[in-house]
C-alpha cells in the first residue's frame, strides 16, 4: 500500500486541530493555579464559551463578534468564581465544580434554539500555500487564526512566567500568598486578573469546537475536555511547553483511534475509547518524574484560601 | 541625616485581647532600640503597625515629624521603612536574585550590581540564582536584609531575628546590625532574649499584655531586671539535679537511615544512641537539620527497619505511634496546633485520640464519653491547665495551656519514655517553667526523655547527654557537663 504523504501531513493536521481546545483552556488554567487558585470549572466555562460563541455567530453573523463574545463570556463566568473564592473566601473545590455543573446547565438552556442550525465557515489562513511543500504544507497552512495563537500560546506563557515581571509577581502569590501581601503585592487582584483570563481562554477554546472545530452546537459537546485539560496541567508540573506536548499526545491518539476503529481494527471500542486518556497521563508522568522539580513548579497555595486580616 | 521615628498613642483591639493599649515610644538614628516582651505582650502587633501589615484603630506615627499613614506595606516601604520579619517573608520557590528584584524598581543589570556590592560592604556571600529554599536560615535572613538595604532604608526592624540562628551566625548578624547604626539607619530589635538586648541594644522598650512598661537605657539595666520587667514578677531559677548514673538501656537505635522524596526533607544518615533509665538525652541542631524527621522516625509516624530501634528489649522499628504507645512510650510533637491535637475539637475529645488499650475510653465500638471526661478532668487538675471546661474547643487554650493538656495526657499513663519536640517553643515564662519541672519530675522518676530542641539553654538546663544534628547526622553524645553553648553552636553549624 503506498500513503500519500500528503496524506500523512493531513492527519498531523488533523491531530493538531483536536489539540487546540485543550492548550487553550490548558494555558488558561495553568496561568489561574500558578497564582494559587484551584479552578475546577474549566469544562463548564469552556461550554460556557461554545454555547456564546455559536449562538452569537447565528444571531449577529459576525465572526468577531462570536469569538470576543465567547471570550467575555468566560470572564463573566469566572467573575462569578473569582468573586465567590477571592471576596467570599469560599472553598475553591467546591465552587469549582458548581460553576461546571451550572456551566453546563445553563448552556443546555441557551443551546435549546440552536440544535440542528449549521454553522458558518471559518476562514483560514494561508490557503494557497498549502500545496507548496509535501507533508508540512498541510501541517503548516490553511488553518484559522486562534489554531495559530493556540499553538503560539504555551511558548508565549512559558516566556511570560519566566522573564516578565509580571508573570514573576504571579508566580510570588502562588507561593506564598502572605509573604505577597507582606511585600505590598494586592494578592487577591493578581488572583481576580488570573481567574478572568482562564476563563477567557476557556470561552476561546469552547468557542474553538462550536465554530471551527465542529461548527455546530450539540448539547454537552466539550464532552469531558475542560477535565483533560485540568489534568494537562498538574501532570505537565505546571509546564506549558509540556502542555503542548500532553495535548498532542491526546488529541493523536484519539484521531489514531477514531481511524482504527473505522479499519475494524480487533481491539474493544472501549479499550480504544480510552486510550488517549491513559496513555496522555502515563506520559505526562513519565517526563515530569523529577520530584524535585514538581516541589519548585507546584503553586504552594493552590486551592487554599487567602484572607488578610487586619 | 538624623532619623527620628515617633509612635504616639497607638491603640489596636482584636476581639478579647487589647493588643496594644495607648504606647507612645520615641526613636532616634544612631542608637539600636530593643522591645523586649514575652509572647503575646504585642511587640509583633506593634511593628506590624510600624511595617503597614496592621492598620491601628488609634494613634499616630512619625517620621521625622511627617505623619504616615501606612495602610499597607508598601507604604512603609515607600517612607524608608524596612522590616525581617520572623516568619521569613520569602518565596520558597524563586530565586534569590527574583525574590529581591520582586518589589524594585531596577532593571535586572543595575540591581545586580546593586546587590553585589552590599554583599562586599558586609561582608555576604550568597549564590544569587539558587531557589531560596536551598538557603540556610542564616542566609534567608541575610537574603530578607539585602532586600531591605537595597532600598537604602532609614529604619530597619527586626523581628525576632536570632531564633533561627546559630550563635555564629548570631554574632554576624549584630556585627552587620551594629555596623548599619553607624551609618545612621535606626534600628528596632524585637525580641524575648534577655542577653540579645544586654549584648547588642543601647536602648530598651518593654512591654507587657500590650501596655509599655518601661524605657530604660542598658547601662541601667541588668538581666535579672529586665526579666522581671518583662514578667512582672520575681521568677524562680530551676535547676536538675544530678541524674543519678544508671545503666539500664531503655531505649538503643542502631544504623537508622531514612532517605525522603521530598526536598524540603532532610535525610538521615546512619542514627546510633542509647538511653538508660531516668536519663534526658538532649538533642541539638538549628531547625531543618532532620530534627522533625528523627521525631517521625521515632514516634512512628515514619516506619523504619524493625531491628533499627531497640526499646525495652523488643524491636519496635515496624511499629506505628499508636502501637508504640502500648510499649509505654509518649510523644509531644512540635506542633501543637497542626500535630499534636485537633483544634476544632474539645479538650476531652482531643484526650481520647491518646487511645491506649488500658483507658477504657470506647466500649464495644461506642464512645464512653463518662470516663473520658473523668480522665480529662483528672489531667487538667494534675497538670495545672488553666480551664475548668473540657468542652470548651483545644484551639481557644493558650499555647502553655495546650502544651500542658498534651503533656498531661501523654504522662497519665505514666511512659518509660517521653520523645518531646521543642515542648516550650512560644510559650512564656511561666509555662515554660512549670513544663522543665515537670520533665525534671519524670527523670526523677527513674523514667527517660528524648529532648530535641531548637533552644539551646533549655537543652543545657534538663539534659544529662547532649548529641547535635547536622544535616541529619548526629554528632557523638556528650555528657551535658562538659559542654557549652558556644561548643553546641560550633557543632550546630557543621564544624567538628
Amino acid at each position: 500500500m503506498i500513503i500519500d504523504i500528503n496524506f500523512i501531513g493531513v492527519i498531523i493536521a488533523s491531530i493538531m486541530a483536536s489539540a487546540v481546545p485543550l492548550i487553550l483552556a490548558s494555558c488558561g488554567e495553568l496561568i489561574t493555579e500558578r497564582s494559587g487558585v484551584l479552578n475546577l470549572g474549566v469544562e463548564g466555562m469552556m461550554i460556557i464559551g461554545a454555547i456564546s460563541g455559536f449562538a452569537l455567530m447565528t444571531v449577529t453573523g459576525s465572526l468577531i463578534i462570536a469569538v470576543f463574545g465567547a471570550m467575555l463570556a468566560g470572564v463573566l463566568i469566572s467573575t462569578i468564581f473569582a468573586f465567590l473564592t477571592q471576596t467570599l473566601i469560599t472553598n475553591h473545590v467546591a465552587t469549582g465544580l458548581a460553576l461546571t455543573i451550572f456551566g453546563i446547565g445553563i448552556s443546555a438552556m441557551i443551546g435549546k434554539n440552536f440544535v440542528g442550525i449549521p454553522g458558518k465557515e471559518f476562514p483560514v489562513l494561508f490557503e494557497g500555500l498549502k500545496d507548496t511543500m509535501p507533508l508540512l504544507g498541510p501541517i503548516l497552512f490553511g488553518h484559522s487564526i486562534v489554531f495559530y495563537f493556540a499553538f503560539a500560546l504555551p511558548f508565549i506563557t512559558s516566556y511570560f512566567l519566566k522573564k516578565t515581571k509580571i508573570g514573576l509577581i504571579l508566580r510570588a502569590v502562588g507561593d506564598s500568598p502572605e509573604s505577597a501581601s507582606n511585600q505590598g503585592i494586592n494578592v487577591r487582584l493578581v488572583r481576580y486578573a488570573c481567574i478572568l483570563y482562564g476563563g477567557a481562554m476557556s470561552g476561546l477554546a469552547g468557542a474553538y469546537l462550536s465554530m471551527i472545530y465542529t461548527p455546530q452546537w450539540i448539547e454537552n459537546m466539550t464532552g469531558g475536555r475542560g477535565w483533560i485539560a485540568l489534568a494537562l496541567v498538574v501532570f505537565s508540573t505546571w509546564n506549558p511547553i509540556k502542555i503542548l506536548i500532553g495535548a498532542m499526545i491526546f488529541g493523536g491518539l484519539t484521531i489514531i483511534q477514531f481511524h482504527m476503529q473505522a479499519i475494524g481494527v480487533r481491539i474493544p471500542v472501549q479499550f480504544l475509547t480510552a486510550l488517549p486518556y491513559i496513555v496522555t497521563i502515563i506520559v505526562l508522568v513519565v517526563i515530569s518524574r523529577d520530584s524535585r522539580k514538581i516541589r519548585l513548579s507546584t503553586p504552594s497555595s493552590l486551592g487554599k484560601s487567602f484572607h488578610k486580616d487586619n | 541625616m538624623n532619623t527620628n521615628l515617633k509612635i504616639s498613642n497607638v491603640t489596636k483591639i482584636y476581639p478579647g485581647c487589647v493588643a496594644n493599649d495607648n504606647v507612645s515610644l520615641e526613636f532616634n538614628s544612631g542608637k539600636i532600640y530593643a522591645l523586649l516582651g514575652e509572647n503575646g505582650a504585642g511587640k509583633s502587633t506593634l511593628v506590624k503597625i510600624l511595617s503597614g501589615v496592621i492598620i491601628p484603630d488609634e494613634g499616630n506615627i512619625y517620621l521625622n515629624e511627617n505623619n504616615l499613614k501606612l495602610n499597607s506595606p508598601l507604604d512603609a516601604k515607600k517612607n524608608d521603612i524596612g522590616m525581617v520579619f520572623q516568619h521569613f517573608n520569602l518565596f520558597e520557590t524563586l530565586s534569590v536574585f527574583e525574590n529581591l528584584i520582586i518589589d524594585s524598581d531596577e532593571e535586572r543589570e543595575s540591581l545586580r550590581e546593586k546587590i553585589d556590592t552590599i554583599m562586599k560592604k558586609y561582608n555576604f556571600s550568597i549564590d544569587l540564582d539558587i531557589p531560596v529554599l536551598n538557603l540556610s536560615a542564616g542566609q534567608k535572613q541575610k537574603v530578607e536584609i539585602i532586600r531591605c538595604l537595597i532600598r537604602s532604608p532609614k529604619v530597619l526592624i527586626m523581628d525576632e531575628p536570632t531564633s533561627v540562628l546559630t550563635e555564629q551566625e548570631t554574632s554576624e548578624l549584630f556585627l552587620s546590625l551594629k555596623k548599619f547604626s553607624e551609618e545612621g539607619i535606626l534600628i528596632i530589635y524585637i525580641t524575648h532574649k534577655l542577653k540579645e538586648v544586654m549584648q547588642l541594644c543601647d536602648e530598651v522598650a518593654v512591654m507587657r499584655r500590650g501596655k509599655l512598661v518601661s524605657v530604660s537605657e542598658i547601662k541601667n539595666e541588668n538581666i535579672e531586671s529586665l526579666a522581671n520587667k518583662m514578667v512582672g514578677q520575681n521568677l524562680k531559677t530551676i535547676k536538675k539535679k544530678k541524674a543519678k548514673t544508671s545503666s539500664d538501656q531503655l531505649i538503643k537505635i542502631t544504623n537508622l537511615n531514612f532517605t525522603s522524596e521530598d526536598p524540603f526533607e532532610t535525610n538521615l544518615m546512619d542514627i546510633n544512641f542509647s538511653v538508660n533509665r531516668g536519663e534526658c538525652l538532649g538533642i541539638a541542631g538549628i531547625s531543618g537539620n532532620g530534627q522533625s524527621e528523627l521525631f517521625q522516625v521515632l514516634s512512628g509516624e515514619i516506619i523504619s527497619e524493625k531491628n533499627s530501634i531497640e526499646f525495652n528489649k523488643n524491636y519496635i522499628g515496624d511499629l506505628n505511634p499508636q502501637e508504640r504507645r502500648e510499649y509505654l512510650m509518649a510523644f509531644s510533637p512540635e506542633d501543637r496546633l497542626e500535630q499534636a491535637a485537633i483544634p476544632q475539637m474539645k479538650i476531652f475529645e482531643n484526650v481520647a485520640l491518646n487511645n491506649f488499650k488500658s483507658s477504657n475510653f470506647f466500649n464495644n465500638g461506642l464512645i464512653n464519653e463518662n470516663k473520658i471526661k473523668e480522665h480529662s478532668k483528672k489531667i487538667i487538675s494534675d497538670f495545672n491547665v488553666n480551664t475548668d471546661n473540657i468542652e470548651l474547643k483545644s484551639q481557644f487554650l493558650s499555647g502553655g495551656n495546650l502544651q500542658k493538656l498534651i503533656i498531661g495526657r501523654e504522662l497519665i499513663t505514666s511512659p518509660d519514655l517521653l520523645i518531646c519536640f521543642n515542648p516550650t517553643w512560644g510559650l512564656d515564662v511561666g509555662a515554660i517553667n512549670y513544663i522543665h519541672e515537670t520533665l525534671i519530675k519524670i527523670n526523677e522518676q527513674n523514667k527517660s526523655i528524648i529532648l530535641i530542641s531548637t533552644d539551646t539553654d533549655e537543652l543545657l538546663k534538663l539534659s544529662d547527654k547532649i548529641s547535635v544534628i547536622h544535616k541529619g547526622k548526629l554528632s557523638k553524645i556528650m555528657n551535658a557537663e562538659e559542654v557549652t553553648s558556644e561548643k553546641l553552636g560550633i557543632l550546630m553549624g557543621g564544624a567538628n
